[in-house]
């Protein structure tokens, strides 16, 4: 594996390159650690309207171009939102990188916010919204949201609500982007093929001399400590019961964060680290055996992702026919319990180290994945992480894992949701 | 003009296409960037060769290949895989069945032997298939109120005689899965044949040795019968302008859908063709379509069109997701739009936006085994030769303005089209955001 260099421009931008010359490609990603969890209620989804906005254009490069000019070049490039961070990426061939940092270092301080170009988004952003309420778990999701974490803004879709959606005003997106869009709050980070030391000249060039931004409003939000099980059931019209099981959990710096993803990757299989590329594990695992193979469930996995505040240790179940969502949830608990008692065998723990260090050769076959990775933990935690991952899964014990499994599946700390069909 | 760097077409030129006694063929790539290997494989046989009565048994023998093989039964097929951080998976599609699957480069003889195994001596156990069934009949229930699995099934419905097989989805329905039995599978797989079959592996392997490793696992595969060929009805010109709307509970978003017949992927007017789709729908976000209907009018989220030419000719389609209150301005912005491009034809900046760019992002559609692989099966499928990436760059350049505007007003200038929508009742109560 190639090294990964790191630099700190004097504006406090952080800078990080990772040379390798398997394809003629370079991939440049710029992250913002800004999202859904530095927003608060009157203003929820202002993040993301935020990035929309980006796409607009400067008065350097109108928004047109900027597609244009991408395609040209033979690259593709996108912008996502979350709770935790925002990124940009450009996938360009090797020689048309610099295209990238045109782009980004102009649109970090130049986005036009233009009064009509924010009501057109608007109506984007609700169409997008709306695309998401077409899917039936989507409202259970957010009502097991919101039933969890009663003060974090974890709690709230980063698309953001309906009605802030229809009340956001061109004042806050702006002040959001001054406040968030500055080096000292940014990391950007390339992969692909090129020299580093003379890319490394040119990224000087493009983002040394821009201003950095005052100190960056804290987040200070602590989600009180849950005391008793809740409860959520959703009826509207759908296709079928889903069940949704939620449990306080830890973020990524906790020293109970491996042990927590290896207990996923025992009850589900080993995820993907990158968003796409991976490969299905999930057919031996417990779940499936015991929900799907048993025809209780069309399908049943968990979920533990990396986060920079504490999130949660989830269950996500569609209910078969002939069966009943108490019945599901009854069988996602008893796999819990089976876990709490005897812990994982000692091949399970074989099977998920080598499940996850497959997944992590799969997603390094593209440069822009391994750039993901290396920006994704930047942000929750420091970007050694995508490259220590491994070895902190290979650490862990059969104990350890039966120890979380106790520790943080309790019913006090639980939130168990339904969706059932009207 | 700029010149692109050394791409990857050269690599695809060096793939090694190799024909087993048997008539399957194999095409290897060696990729060092990863130590993983990748498997992606087709037998053409697939929904186009099912009668309608028993629509999705391609689906369901495809989807059951895993399910338990003489050798093996299912979870052994999966614990065996998922021991090693590998996966195997098959299904059914409309034109072919795929199989696949990736490991590290170590495992890559035990995904070949399973996927051997699985192709060709599936045991169809009376209980998987009930399993699979189940999860059929659910995944169906939720197509049912998916709007634009709605419009799809809609769309085909409308522009297709029910006995052309592009007039369903390859998925079945409620009614038919319920009905196909064990034996129909048994059937259907007997069409399986390794003349029709290809496969592709691409990764940090050797190709002399995945050749021996093929050759070992598939060499002796013998298929009952003739191989399957595929003969589709003639089309029909639609004969005027036809609309259906599916009303679906609980939705706040409407599927709209535009279409014409379109063509097959070896006519003669296929590359000019998928360049007037890039402009059209697809360029940046979503070409003129997303910039009308989308960064114009703020209609949708998402805009933009398909162009959907395979063994036989497919829908050419543009589409969009919009708010209820929206739909009838949406259909009328795209037809708008359409209308105006087959009248006037792409500027020469469009041309050369699209030029470069389907040239130029040639380097990032080759990077992973995957998308190596999937090239490769493409290239086999459609008889492109591997010198084809090669040639791609000059066959696309050589597309000019007139070409372009020649199969807009032959394809798409037409009064003669389908619009399906799926979404709420119209009439019903939606909230309304209005614009600007």
């Amino acid at each position: 594996m190639e090294a990964t260099c790191s630099y700190t421009l004097r504006n406090g931008m952080l800078v990080l390159l990772r040379e390798t010359h398997s394809a003629p490609l370079a991939t440049s990603w710029l992250w913002y650690r800004v999202g859904a969890r530095n927003e608060t209620p009157g203003i929820t989804g202002v993040s993301h309207w935020v990035e929309h906005m980006l796409f607009k254009g400067t008065p350097h490069i109108p928004g047109r171009d900027l597609d244009r000019l991408i395609a040209r070049n033979g690259g593709t490039f996108n912008g996502f939102t979350a709770h935790d961070f925002t990124a940009y990426f450009e996938t360009l061939p090797a020689d048309r990188i610099d295209l990238a940092l045109q782009i980004e270092s102009d649109r970090m301080i130049n986005t036009l916010f233009e009064e009509e170009e924010i009501e057109h988004e608007r109506t984007v952003i609700l169409a997008e919204r709306e695309g998401h309420e077409n899917d039936p778990e989507w409202w259970l999701n957010e009502a097991v949201m919101t039933t969890a974490f009663q003060v974090h803004p974890y709690r709230n879709e980063v698309i953001g609500s309906r009605d802030d959606l229809l009340a956001l005003t061109r004042d806050r997106l702006v002040a959001h982007y001054q406040t968030f869009y500055r080096p000292n709050n940014a990391a950007l980070v390339l992969v692909g093929d090129f020299d580093a030391s003379s890319l490394m000249a040119r990224i000087e060039r493009y983002f040394g001399d821009l201003p950095a931004g005052p100190p960056l409003p804290p987040v200070s939000w602590v989600e009180p400590e849950q005391q008793a099980e809740r409860r959520v059931v959703v009826r509207r019209p759908g296709p079928a019961q889903y069940v949704q099981i939620a449990y306080h959990a830890v973020d990524c710096r906790s020293p109970d964060f491996a042990p927590l993803l290896v207990l996923d990757a025992v009850l589900s299989g080993a995820k993907s680290p990158a968003f796409s590329g991976g490969a299905q594990m999930n057919r031996s695992a417990r779940l499936y055996r015991a929900l799907v193979e048993t025809r209780l469930a069309a399908y049943a996995s968990s979920s533990f992702r990396p986060t920079r505040d504490p999130h949660l240790f989830e269950f996500h179940a569609m209910v078969q026919d002939k069966h009943t969502a108490e019945e599901v949830e009854r069988a996602l608990l008893a796999e819990v319990a089976r876990l709490q008692e005897d812990g994982p065998r000692p091949d399970e723990m074989i099977k998920v180290i080598k499940q996850m260090r497959a997944q992590i050769a799969y997603a390094r076959e593209s440069v822009t994945n391994q750039a993901l990775m290396l920006g994704m933990w930047e942000m929750l935690d420091c970007y050694s992480r995508a490259d220590t991952l491994l070895d902190e899964i290979a650490a862990v014990q059969a104990d350890d894992v039966r120890r979380v499994a106790q520790t943080y599946l309790t019913e006090r700390r639980r939130t168990v949701g339904y969706f059932l069909p009207i | 003009m700029n010149q692109f760097p050394a791409n990857r077409a050269s690599t695809i030129a060096t793939a090694i296409r190799y024909t087993l006694p048997n008539g399957m063929v194999a095409l290897v790539q060696r990729n060092p960037t990863a130590p993983t290997v990748s498997v992606y494989g087709e037998v053409r046989v697939g929904a186009v060769h099912e009668p309608a009565a028993q629509n999705g048994v391609a689906a369901f023998t495809g989807a059951a290949l895993i399910r338990g093989t003489q050798r093996r039964s299912f979870q052994e097929i999966v614990a065996t895989t998922e021991a090693v951080g590998a996966s195997v998976n098959a299904g059914g599609g409309l034109h072919a069945t795929h199989f696949g699957g990736r490991s590290l480069s170590e495992d890559l003889a035990l995904i070949l032997d399973l996927l051997a195994d699985m192709l060709r001596t599936p045991s169809f156990p009376d209980e998987e298939v009930e399993r699979l069934r189940g999860q059929f009949l659910m995944m169906l229930r939720e197509y049912e109120q998916d709007t634009s699995v709605r419009a799809s099934r809609a769309l085909r419905s409308l522009m297709f005689p029910p006995a052309h097989p592009y007039s369903r989805l390859s998925s079945g329905t409620t009614e038919t899965i319920s009905a196909l039995t064990r034996d129909d599978l048994v059937r259907f797989h007997t069409r399986y044949h390794p003349a029709v079959t290809t496969i592709a592996v691409v990764g940090d392997i050797e190709p002399a040795d995945v050749i021996d490793l093929i050759e070992r696992f598939f060499g002796d595969w013998q298929a009952p019968g003739n191989p399957p060929h595929m003969t589709l009805p003639d089309l029909q010109p639609l004969p005027d302008q036809r609309r259906v709307h599916v009303a679906l509970e609980g939705k706040s978003q409407t599927d709209v859908i535009w279409a014409v017949h379109g063509l097959d992927r070896c006519s003669p007017d296929y590359y000019a063709a998928s360049v007037a789709n890039m402009i059209l729908g697809r360029i940046g976000i979503g070409g003129r379509l997303g910039e009308r209907v989308r960064e114009e009018q703020g209609l949708a989220y998402s805009c933009g069109s398909s162009l959907d030419a395979d063994l036989g000719a497919g829908p050419w389609a543009a589409m969009a997701g919009v708010n209820p209150t929206h739909v009838e301005r949406a259909i009328a912005a795209i037809i708008a739009e359409i209308k105006q491009f087959a009248a006037e034809g792409p500027t020469e900046q469009e041309l050369a936006d699209v030029h470069d760019f389907m040239t130029g992002s040639l380097a990032i559609s080759l990077e992973t085994n995957d998308s190596i692989a999937g090239t490769l099966l493409g290239i086999e499928r459609y008889h492109l030769g591997l010198d084809y990436v090669e040639r791609y760059p000059s066959i696309i350049r050589r597309i000019d303005r007139e070409q372009v505007m020649d199969v807009a007003r032959r394809y798409l200038a037409t009064d003669n089209y389908v619009v399906v929508t799926a979404g709420p009742a119209v009439g019903e109560e939606h909230n309304e955001h209005s614009n600007g």
